[in-house]
């Protein structure tokens, strides 16, 4: 009996400390990690729309973050929220029913940086749309303007993966076809399934249209020698092929297949069906949102 | 020679984890599809090792025989989280490489083994040798391992194109991992009988 005691004490107290020591750490490194995870958001968003190292993104670049929300009524309608910039400075809620009326249109009075933060925005919101209505935070969209210009979008998207689920986010151009990938979080494989976040696969996405995206397919098939060489903007370099030369390689691959990768066909169908999935709805979706902001005669800033 | 030395040296080729142990096979033939992976886990695998072992062997008179193993446990699984919150801090880049590898340690059975054949007995000087010891073993085997698997399977090393082509595939696959293993513990073996003149015990005489 004493025995158990002195067990359970010991046992409490290794936890006890690892959990004061875990405890510590953590609240020393949070707010860095934060901060880092924006960087890196918006590092990614800009290499989506062109700009990275060497390619200074210019001063009229715009990016507009846009929330959505998926709430429901006390009356347990369902509605989706959209949290909108608008051009003095503000943001708007717009209430969007299922069938695509929009309801109400609710002044937000709240800054950029609070609403950056997921958990200060989806408070900042629920208070505004109403304390009985149930408010979840459904996804961030990105539209990026260019000296008043649209430049294009970017969404992030989830899928389930090999393991756990992918996290990439997929840039469109105006017309809605894809500009790019770029895999911001995974647990795939090292060596195998890894390999999604390689050039020569991601790059194989680029200028697919809406229309082509719909019937697209895995394909396991080796990739073409010369379709990797330009796939590999490096390899390319390295090859000394021009410019022209390497359009005229993708030209002949426009309305090529996705190769899969070796070994690791399930992860490249993941990437894919992730893809598809996130441009269909984002597709459908800004029709309604465009078609209600234009009823409810919102000057949004982007 | 001196004792830590020698500690040092029992981990890297006389008692090394991989091929003479055989334990933690299981990352050992998940990640070594390349060398830059089995250094990343490598790396990782050194300091929770270390850090496990110096720390059960400070307070090994205070934790129970009783409940020692869930102890071990809980300081290894201590160790890997604070990496995994201290890493990204200081290092972003490397935090990215090694992300997948860090929280995998947890269930490695070589630091769990060594807490308790080594650290839960002896003071802190050896422990830490020997932790650092076996930390390097386990390394030098995934690179060892991950050197020959991305050489054969992918004709590459450290990610650079050796050879242009691929001659095995099956390699870099999870059955190419067995092989080398398989291959580089009797590579071993024959060693160990050559010098010794006896037959190893199977386990890798252990």
């Amino acid at each position: 009996m004493k025995e158990i005691f002195k067990i359970t004490i010991s046992l409490t107290a290794v936890c006890i400390g690892a959990a004061i020591i875990l405890g510590a750490v953590f609240t020393q490194t949070e707010h860095i990690r934060k901060e880092q995870e924006e960087k890196t958001k918006k590092q990614t968003i800009e290499a989506l729309l062109g700009y990275g190292p060497g390619k200074q993104a210019p001063p009229s670049l715009h990016v507009f973050s846009v929330y959505r929300y998926v709430i429901a009524t006390p009356n347990k309608e369902r509605m989706l929220a959209y949290v909108l910039p608008v051009k003095d400075g503000g943001h708007v809620i717009l209430e969007i029913d299922l069938t695509g009326e929009p309801r109400r249109v609710i002044p937000l009075k709240a800054k950029e940086a609070e609403l950056a933060e997921e958990g200060l925005r989806d408070r900042v919101v629920k208070e505004a749309i109403g304390k009985d209505y149930q408010v979840t935070f459904a996804q961030a969209l990105y539209i990026a303007d260019e000296e008043g210009k649209r430049l294009g979008y970017v969404i992030p998207s989830v899928t389930q993966g090999f393991k756990t689920f992918i996290h990439m986010m997929v840039s469109l151009n105006p017309q809605l076809t894809l500009n790019g990938i770029a895999i911001t979080e995974s647990e795939e494989d090292p060596g195998l399934g890894a390999e999604i976040e390689q050039p020569y696969f991601k790059n194989q996405f680029e200028g697919k249209t809406l229309e082509q995206l719909k019937n697209l397919k895995v394909v396991k098939e080796p990739l073409p020698q010369d379709y990797f060489t330009v796939l590999e903007p490096e390899k390319a370099k390295l090859a000394g092929l021009s410019a022209a030369q390497v359009k005229e390689i993708r030209d002949k691959f426009k309305d090529a297949d996705i190769f899969a990768l070796t070994g690791a066909t399930i992860s490249s169908r993941a990437v894919l069906n992730g893809v598809q999935d996130a441009v269909r709805k984002f597709a459908y979706r800004l029709g309604v949102l465009q078609a209600a902001i234009q009823k409810k005669n919102i000057q949004t800033a982007f | 020679m001196n004792r830590n030395l020698q500690l040092l040296w029992n981990g890297f080729i006389p008692e090394n984890p991989i091929f003479r142990l055989a334990l933690s096979l299981c990352p050992a033939v998940a990640v070594t599809t390349s060398v830059k992976n089995g250094l990343m886990l490598g790396l990782a695998v050194v300091f929770v090792q270390v850090f496990s072992s110096c720390t059960v062997a400070i307070f090994r008179s205070f934790i129970h025989p009783r409940i020692r193993i869930p102890a071990y446990v809980i300081v290894i699984a201590l160790w890997v989280s604070v990496i995994d919150m201290v890493l990204p801090v200081i290092s972003p880049e490397v935090y990215k490489q090694v992300a997948l590898f860090v929280k995998l340690i947890v269930v490695f059975a070589i630091i769990i083994s060594r807490l308790e054949l080594f650290a839960s007995k002896e003071p802190l000087v050896p422990s830490f040798f020997d932790g650092l010891g076996m930390g390097i073993g386990f390394l030098f085997g995934l690179c060892l391992i991950g050197a020959i698997r991305e050489f054969f399977g992918a004709g590459q090393l450290f990610g650079l194109d050796v050879l242009g082509f691929k001659p095995l595939l099956v390699m870099i696959l999870p059955a190419g991992g067995f092989f080398v293993i398989g291959f580089i513990m009797a590579t071993f073996n024959y060693i160990e009988y050559k010098l010794t003149g006896k037959i190893p015990a199977s386990g890798g005489g252990h």
